[in-house]
């Protein structure tokens, strides 16, 4: 256990290094009236003067060497320092603050409803290989996986607001606002997990000590309560780990979609406007995020598999 | 006597196809059957049929009468309410049977809890004694990854019979095990016998068929071909086939005319010392190696018989010591022939494939392969196939064809035949001697059955065991 | 528990699934290059009085908001979408493979930096990686191409090494090694035909994703950016027009559907 917490803490490290490296090469190639402009951005063109150009020049250390505007940045970095953003001149902490909490609601949803989905349907899958459940899930997931996810929305959005008037597309003051967005990314990861859970079912109920559990004298439900669930948890939770990858990534484009005022939507902003330090927050954040949740499927796999105690 | 299985007609058939001929057996309480027969005789699907247990695609026809009913098996389904209740079912690989997630008492208690009705605490305390009584009640707590292989089967057998089934079906309990191993499963499954319980065995084993006792039947391409005591059967068989199936126990073979061998040595080790994860498995170890010497390595699993020969080949270094091998003999003329065929072969080209690539190599000659072949028994269209879709023996000819083509002095053969039935097993290893010795290649025969190595070898050596830990 | 030795006949020829995939992907192909042969309409060359036409004898897939030809915007952001995929897996899978081997068969040192570089890759997700090197060069389809491949190598890396590792100690290695066969063999005839299925299938699926990456960067505003013809700014594009035309809409998503459904069936494992 040990191991695997010192591991997601390099990880994290990780994370912050490749993100530093990344946001610090960005700053070395804003071209040369890039803090003039920004300045201009910030406090409109007819009062900027190079004064302000140089505040802010100063404030992403261009005028310094190299290595030692490297060794500041990372600095500021690991204390969470981000300055203000370009943009708006707010600290980037208060503003991330605010969005993570919103992104946390959606990607939370998103991963309850998945499981809600995927798993349950994937095991009847699994139980009966080649059945009608079976095939049409397979022609289902397929079809889902090889939409973008925007396209997923966009259709969500037609069927259930266009069209049904059921729920807002846009917005977020209450609950009936999260439902499309976590739907959406919920659809994308079960179509996923789905397939997980019916391969990691049917493996496990073509195993010895499935057919063991039924020669024992166990009735079918028994075997599968017994010998079936907790072995088909596992590898559908350690699998949860590879589909957060999706998960980030479908936050970034689905925020965007139904203008859900989260970290993502808040990346594609900064990265559209150069907003260097907003960048950089965003990218830390969420790549924290993507550690954390890993963390918290190792422990749910801690606490699943006796196996993982052990060693 | 007391019959508490009975079987009228059991037969079994892909489609169209009947694989088992139809079969009847009694067995009655306190005795044992075993049913004998080779790999592909049928002997496994027969008591599959009569448990209910076949796997899809195969249907079987008959009737098994226990525990006062009778089945019909046309309908295996209706055989579930027995299993485990009446018949417990020992699982082949008892590592693999076990949940690799679950606590051992837990495997052996539902047993008790679900299927016997107890109470949840009654259940414990029941597959605890049941533990305790095979003397594994330490391994109560463990999980199956925690077990060794005997400890495995032991909670396996606890748990196949805690439904309350005293009739135990065992489908090759020996397969794979060394001497100790095997010896404590047939212990387990005598002390059945001896408590009233019934036993019904499956196995190619001629030795375990031999301790079990009992009655025998032999099958032979799904049809019992000889049946009786096993005392009666095993001592004086009256099928050909059965004949032809005890000559082939290594204990029955006929003593070789031993060959002094005067020549030159091809492979000298002195004071070959080697330690594995800490543990020092020989040391001052010798060997010396004459020009076509057939020598016999003895000793149970873990002795370092095959660290020692894959030293000799220089595939490992020695701790100490110096391997001298014959000045002048390329390095490709010390070969191995393995103990897993198929492992022994690249898996995703086909056999041809990897012959000529090899006769390309070393610029040999092509028609040096086909009489080698013929000697060996090999057709051509095997040629064409991949490892895997050979059978064990004639890929494991292949594979001594495959080392004759480079004309060796040095053969290492790790455990050659242990993964082959018994007649291929006599056959491969007459094959292989014969061909060593008109070549005058030196084997160095490694094997865990002491009666296989007395009746092949020229001279047997032991492994300088130094007793540490 | 077998009846007999009697082998499996071997699975010859290539499943249907996958012939599906390619005939799917061999058009898309088609439709995606002819053009630079033939010859066809300007993608980018507007014609506001043809302003959202549907698709007619002439013109069998209409025409934009903008009155450009949507036939060929739509082969042209294939061209962009089809070949910068296809590029970023062949940049990823070069050295991916060959890293991976060297990292089995060396072990030691060698193995651990290759595996740490690896693990600095992996630790973010990796659209942030693309969007982030997107934001150093903006517009620039070199950094998407770089990008992507920077996140894709990591798994090539990874899952050779996987493969190659225990099969370079297994017996048959070995057994190849006694008989007097050099490294090169063991790359021909052990390992090549082990990794080559794992190879197609993860370059297919990596090839689907570099699409929905690209797509998705698009959409949001952040990869390629309008005029260029690219298939997710093409439908944000065309999105408020979805009542009146629904057809545009329509194009780009059923290419990118078709696209990702091929690679899919391409890349499809066989299941027993």
């Amino acid at each position: 256990m040990t191991r695997v917490i010192l591991g997601r803490l390099v990880q994290a490290s990780l994370v912050a290094l490749m993100v530093g490296l990344l946001t610090f090469v960005m700053t070395r190639s804003l071209p040369g009236d890039m803090a003039y402009r920004i300045a201009a951005g910030r406090y409109g063109y007819d009062i900027v003067d190079s004064a302000a150009a140089a505040k802010v020049a100063a404030e992403l250390n261009i005028d310094q060497p190299a290595l030692v505007a490297l060794g500041h940045w990372m600095f500021d970095l690991v204390r969470f320092d981000f300055g203000t953003s370009l943009i708006s001149g707010l600290p980037v902490i208060e503003e991330i603050a605010s969005q993570l909490g919103h992104t946390l609601k959606l990607a939370f949803a998103a991963i309850v409803l998945s499981l809600l989905i995927g798993p349950p349907l994937g095991i009847l899958a699994g139980l009966r290989p080649g059945g009608v459940l079976d095939r049409g899930l397979v022609v289902l997931s397929t079809s889902v996986r090889a939409l973008p996810q925007f396209v997923v929305g966009l259709g969500l959005i037609i069927i259930f607001s266009l069209t049904f008037k059921l729920v807002p597309a846009a917005g977020h003051d209450h609950g009936a606002h999260l439902f499309l967005p976590a739907l959406t990314l919920a659809l994308g990861l079960a179509a996923v997990s789905n397939r997980v859970a019916r391969d990691a079912m049917r493996s496990v109920s073509e195993t010895s000590f499935y057919a063991f559990g039924r020669t024992k004298g166990l009735g079918e439900w028994q075997v599968f309560r017994r010998h079936g669930l907790r072995n088909v948890a596992v590898p559908i939770i350690t699998y949860l780990g590879v589909q957060f990858v999706y998960l980030i990534e479908g936050v970034v484009v689905v925020e965007t979609l139904f203008a859900w005022p989260g970290i993502g939507h808040a990346l594609v902003h900064a990265i559209f406007g150069r907003d260097v330090p907003m960048i950089q927050g965003a990218a830390l954040i969420m790549g924290l995020m993507f550690v954390a949740l890993n963390a918290l499927v190792d422990a749910l796999s801690h606490v699943i598999d006796p196996r993982e105690r052990r060693s | 006597m007391n019959i508490v299985l009975k079987v009228t007609d059991a037969a079994v058939f892909a489609g169209k196809t009947q694989l088992v001929e139809p079969t009847s057996f009694d067995l009655a309480a306190g005795r044992v059957l075993t049913i004998l027969g080779e790999t592909g005789s049928g002997k496994s699907l027969l008591v599959q049929a009569v448990a209910g247990l076949l796997p899809t695609g195969l249907s079987a026809t008959g009737f098994t009468e226990v525990g006062g009913k009778s089945f019909d098996l046309t309908a295996p389904t209706s055989l579930r309410p027995v299993w485990g209740r009446t018949l417990g079912i020992l699982p082949q690989e008892p590592w693999l049977a076990l949940d690799p997630t679950m606590r051992a008492l837990d495997q052996v208690a539902e047993g008790h809890r679900l299927v016997r009705d107890l109470e949840p605490e009654a259940a414990r305390l029941a597959a605890r004694s049941d533990l305790v009584a095979l003397g594994v009640g330490d391994a109560e707590r463990k999980l199956p990854g925690e077990l060794s292989g005997g400890m495995a089967q032991r909670v396996a057998f606890a748990a196949a019979r805690a439904g309350g089934a005293r009739i135990v079906i065992a489908d090759e309990p020996t397969k794979g095990l060394d001497a100790t191993r095997r010896n404590d499963v047939i212990a387990l499954l005598m002390k059945e016998v001896e408590a009233g319980g019934s036993v019904l065995v499956i196995t190619h084993d001629l030795a375990l068929a031999k301790q079990m006792g009992g009655d025998i039947a032999v099958v032979l391409q799904g049809r019992v071909i000889e049946r009786g005591d096993a005392g009666t059967v095993l001592t004086n068989p009256s099928h050909a086939y059965t004949k032809r199936l005890i000559a082939a126990d290594p204990a029955n073979w006929i003593a070789p005319t031993t060959h002094e061998q005067q020549g030159e040595h091809i492979l000298v080790a002195e004071g070959v010392s080697k330690a594995r994860g800490g543990r020092l498995l020989f040391s001052g170890q010798s060997l010396r190696v004459r020009r076509g010497e057939i020598i016999g390595l003895s000793g149970a699993s873990g002795s370092g018989k095959s660290s020692l020969g894959d030293i000799l080949l220089g595939l490992i270094k020695p701790d100490e010591g110096t391997i001298t091998r014959l000045p002048g003999a390329e390095r490709h003329r010390f070969q191995k022939i393995y103990q897993d065929p198929p492992s022994a072969f690249p898996a995703r080209i086909t056999i041809g494939q990897n012959l000529s690539d090899l006769i390309r190599r070393h610029s040999l000659d092509n028609i040096s392969l086909p009489p080698l072949m013929k000697r060996l028994g090999l057709s051509k269209d095997l040629l064409g196939r991949l490892p895997a879709e050979v059978s064990g023996g004639e890929l494991q000819r292949f594979s001594i064809a495959r080392a004759m083509l480079l004309d060796p002095v040095f053969l290492f053969a790790d455990e050659p035949t242990s993964r082959l039935d018994p007649i291929t097993q006599q056959e491969t290893v007459a094959l292989l001697v014969e061909l060593a010795r008109e070549r005058s290649c030196a084997v160095l025969f490694v094997s865990h059955d002491k009666a296989l190595i007395e009746k092949t070898c020229d001279n047997i050596v032991e492994i300088a065991h130094s007793g540490g830990k | 528990m077998t009846f007999t030795d009697d082998v499996p006949p071997r699975a010859t020829g290539i499943p249907v699934r996958r012939v599906i995939g390619l005939a799917i992907l061999a058009a898309l192909l088609l439709f995606a290059f002819l053009p630079l042969v033939t010859g066809g309409p300007d993608p980018l060359k507007q014609s506001l009085r043809l302003s959202l036409q549907g698709p007619s004898a002439s013109a069998w897939f209409g025409y934009d908001h903008l009155g450009r030809s949507m036939q060929a915007r739509l082969s042209a952001a294939l061209r962009l979408s089809l070949g910068l995929a296809l590029l970023s897996v062949v940049t990823a899978m070069v050295p991916g493979v060959l890293l991976g081997i060297a990292a089995a068969w060396r072990g030691g040192v060698l193995d651990e930096m290759i595996g740490g570089i690896s693990e600095a890759f992996m630790a973010l997700p990796g659209l942030l990686l693309v969007l982030m090197l997107t934001a150093i060069v903006p517009d620039n389809a070199m950094m998407l191409y770089l990008g992507i491949s920077l996140v894709l190598w990591v798994e090539y890396f990874r899952l050779t090494r996987a493969l190659a590792r225990p099969l370079l100690l297994s017996p048959s290695v070995e057994a190849s090694g006694l008989l007097g066969f050099g490294p090169w063999y063991i790359v021909r005839r052990h390992l090549w035909p082990e990794l080559a299925p794992m190879l197609v299938t993860v370059g297919s699926y990596g090839a689907a994703s570099a699409i929905m990456a690209i797509a998705a960067l698009g959409f949001v505003s952040v990869g390629v950016r309008p005029p260029t013809p690219e298939l997710g700014a093409m439908m944000i594009e065309l999105l408020p027009y979805y009542e009146e035309a629904p057809h545009a809409l329509l194009q780009p998503i059923a290419v990118i559907f078709l696209m990702v459904l091929a690679l899919q069936l391409i890349g499809a494992k066989e299941k027993a």
